[in-house]
């Protein structure tokens, strides 16, 4: 009987190794390694999710999503569906923006949001249309921070729809940094010297939150400060060091001598608590007018849980 | 003999065979598995390659495998002799950033080493401290060894592996189906089950966090990136040790908390091993310390992280009264020998963390009460109550309003760290400060 037990303990384990191994995960296809957070990874996994059965079952799922709202409305993200012209075709968490064309709708700070979503769903280096703006909940009186993500959806009528979802108060994923990032050396590449002017309009996709893309010259001189937006700050961005005395600049641009685009993790004081927490800088090289400079972006760190 | 016998399965100094030692001793390797999350972490926030990463986990697996050898081996000068293995130090964890951040690793291996010296300095005075140690502290000083690691044990059993991300009930689901695996399986089991309730309890709870949790099955693909077997690639990061003037205050203050945290250890696991004991003999406590000292120097010139001994083994040894320091030989061993199996440690570390946080719990569980019936088990009076509860206060507030700390004065900030080293000095100095009328009159009465 004892042999038995120890034989048989093994053979269930096998059993069940074999059994997870054959199960296929409908998220084979999806990439979601460079995200860090849960939630992230869960918005993700949410708009692909409806953006299947749309994709299956065309216009008629219309009807299971507005009959089963819910199933599509948490606490922190709702689905929504829009044509390509702006039309808003579902929202799980404001039906009465349903019908209504969203075209021309600003956010607080003044970014046409649906314009963004469309830039995006055609940017190949944004596999996801992630888009980063403020919106507002039914009921409250302050903007509420989102990001969204988005996927295109051709249905089996050929119509051409998208399928987003945004979470309010996102966390700052490394991955929505290298986005705009390798956008804007993709833009300075392609206008040259007059792209600088795009990236710095607080309105476009390369500033949201905290966060806004900055351009220097391998001398350290900015032609985009991460600042402040006046030339009147004439700091050498080599030399600048972070709390506990370390150059990232310097140490980045050392290693860019052999890599397109680098990581550097530094000590900042954090905005509320004013402890150090620790941020991260992305540098990628690219060229303005045949000369080498640098286009940059700073974000938060996700801190251990304890 | 006899009576002994029912109060451990196997005593400090027993050799347990062959069988039950491998065993036992990879229950206690699972355990210590999970301070690995600590190189893992410390490589990703430095940006270094999975090559930098695999590096700097083998050599801080070499580090707390052969520090936790020296510790329970025997030797005449150096180790306590207890079941007490070595981890990698979490309290070493930020200001080891800062130190790599401000100068690379050669600084970091550098002000590691400082701080074993420190340690090691500090050992000889420990057995001078007998008498502001009474009964009642040091069962304090025992329960906050468990209550230092309830933060680390509760956000894993919720799985979080950042703060403030979401929260699922699986997870939940599966932390508390394998923390009750483990309590069950001590409380109605007997013989092996008993003697293995953690390792069934981490068992069961990965086998159903793989069946229900899709996530932690993807987690162990890692591991195919990884050789069965590697040295250690000792890259241009790893070579050269370097020392900062600026940086060796901080580590200093860090030594000499660590250096109490340890002590707590030591003290829990002396108590666990020799109950019979009516008061601290503080020469083990004196060699172990040192060997703690020794091996975080041992982590600085390998080019590992600083190690630290671990509570949660202590707790599970206390749990399982298996007690005998050849396990903790064989964890070491075992731990030497995984350093250079990446694909094997990759695995053990893709552990889901509802299922850390459980082992924690059901370990850290056993330190606070021994703690707590430590520090009850002598008579009571307004002394001891006003210094027991000051210092729980301000220990724990400082896991309770970090932030708050964060803003304090750089001196109080120096001391009130962790709520262990925090209620430890605090009830040493109070202690001394509401006895001192009894000090007075004893001198009185020389006189």
């Amino acid at each position: 009987m004892r042999l038995l037990k120890l034989i048989m303990f093994p053979v269930l384990l096998l059993m069940l190794v074999i059994f997870i191994c054959g199960c296929k995960s409908k998220y084979r296809d999806l990439d979601l390694t460079m995200y860090q957070y849960r939630d992230t990874k869960d918005l993700v996994k949410f708009v692909y999710d409806a953006s299947l059965i749309l994709k299956k079952e065309g216009m008629t799922s219309l009807s299971y999503f507005q009959n089963n709202r819910t199933l599509f409305h948490t606490p922190d993200y709702y689905l929504y569906i829009y044509d390509m012209k702006g039309t808003n075709v579902y929202h799980a968490g404001m039906e009465h923006l349903e019908g209504k064309n969203l075209w021309n709708v600003t956010d607080k700070s003044g970014k046409k949001i649906l314009q963004l979503v469309l830039d995006a769903l055609e940017d190949s280096n944004n596999p996801h249309a992630w888009v980063h703006y403020s919106w507002w909940e039914p009921g409250n009186f302050y903007p509420v921070p989102k990001s969204s993500c988005h996927f295109k959806v051709t249905t089996p009528e050929g119509k051409e729809l998208f399928v987003g979802g945004g979470i309010n108060y996102p966390h700052e994923e490394q991955e929505f940094i290298r986005i705009i990032v390798d956008d804007a050396a993709h833009l300075i590449e392609y206008k040259g010297g007059q792209a600088l002017a795009d990236i710095a309009n607080p309105v476009s996709q390369y500033n949201y939150r905290d966060v806004s893309v900055f351009a220097f010259r391998p001398d350290g001189e900015m032609l985009i400060s991460p600042a402040i937006n006046s030339t009147f700050s004439q700091t050498n961005l080599l030399e600048c060091a972070d709390e506990v005395g370390h150059k990232p600049f310097a140490k980045a641009l050392k290693e860019l001598e052999s890599a397109d685009a680098v990581w550097e993790v530094f000590m900042a004081k954090n905005r509320y608590q004013r402890r150090l927490i620790k941020k991260c800088l992305y540098i990628r090289k690219t060229t303005m007018a045949g000369k080498e400079i640098y286009v940059a972006a700073i974000t938060d760190l996700p801190e251990p849980p304890y | 003999m006899a009576t002994k016998a029912k109060s451990y399965e196997y005593s400090v100094n027993q050799v347990p065979p062959a069988g039950h030692l491998l065993v036992s001793s990879l229950q206690h390797v699972l355990l210590m598995v999970i301070s690995l999350v600590l190189p893992i972490l410390f490589a990703s926030q430095i940006n270094g390659t999975a090559e930098f990463a695999a590096t700097l986990i083998a050599f801080s697996m070499l580090a707390a495998g052969l520090g936790s050898i020296i510790q329970s081996v025997g030797l005449p000068f150096i180790g306590s002799g207890y079941l007490c293995p070595n981890v990698c130090g979490p309290s070493y964890f930020s200001l080891s950033l800062s130190a790599a951040w401000a100068g690379g690793l050669p600084l970091m291996r550098g002000m590691i080493i400082i701080a074993g010296l420190v340690e090691m300095a500090i050992a000889p005075i420990i057995q001078k401290l007998k008498k502001i140690f009474p009964t009642f502290i040091v069962g304090l000083v025992v329960a906050m060894v468990g209550v230092s690691i309830i933060s680390q044990s509760i956000t894993s059993f919720f799985g979080l592996a950042f703060r403030d991300d979401a929260i699922q009930s699986i997870d939940i689901f599966v932390g508390m189906f394998s923390l009750m695996v483990m309590v069950l399986a001590n409380v109605w089991g007997k013989g092996f089950i008993k003697m293995y309730c953690l390792l069934i309890g981490i068992l069961s709870g990965w086998i159903l966090a793989l069946i229900l949790i899709p996530e932690y099955w993807h987690n162990l693909a890692a591991a195919q990136d990884f050789p069965i077997f590697a040295l250690p690639a000792i890259g241009p990061e790893f070579r050269g040790i370097t020392f900062d003037f600026k940086m060796i205050i901080p580590f200093v203050v860090i030594a000499i908390s660590g250096s109490l945290k340890s002590f707590g250890n030591l003290l829990a696991a002396q108590k666990i091993s020799e109950p019979e004991l009516q008061e601290p003999n503080f020469v083990p406590i004196r060699k172990g310390l040192l060997a703690d000292g020794f091996s975080t120097a041992l982590a600085g010139l390998l080019g590992g992280m600083a190690v630290d001994t671990s509570s949660s083994n202590i707790g599970l040894a206390g749990a399982t009264k298996v007690l005998s320091r050849w396990i903790s030989v064989g964890a070491g061993v075992i731990f030497v020998i995984l350093a250079f199996f990446p694909k094997f440690i990759t695995m053990l570390s893709m552990m889901p963390k509802p299922v850390m946080g459980a082992s924690i719990i059901f370990a850290g569980s056993f330190m606070i009460c021994t703690g707590l019936a430590e520090m009850f088990s002598e008579a009571w009076d307004p002394r001891k109550t006003f210094v027991v509860g000051i210092s729980l206060f301000f220990g724990l507030s400082t896991a309770f309003l970090p932030s708050l700390y964060a803003r304090a004065p750089h001196f109080i900030q120096t001391f009130f760290t962790d709520p262990l080293p925090t209620t430890t000095i605090i009830a040493v100095v109070l202690n001394q400060v509401f006895n001192l009328d009894i000090v007075l009159g004893n001198l009185k009465k020389k006189k």
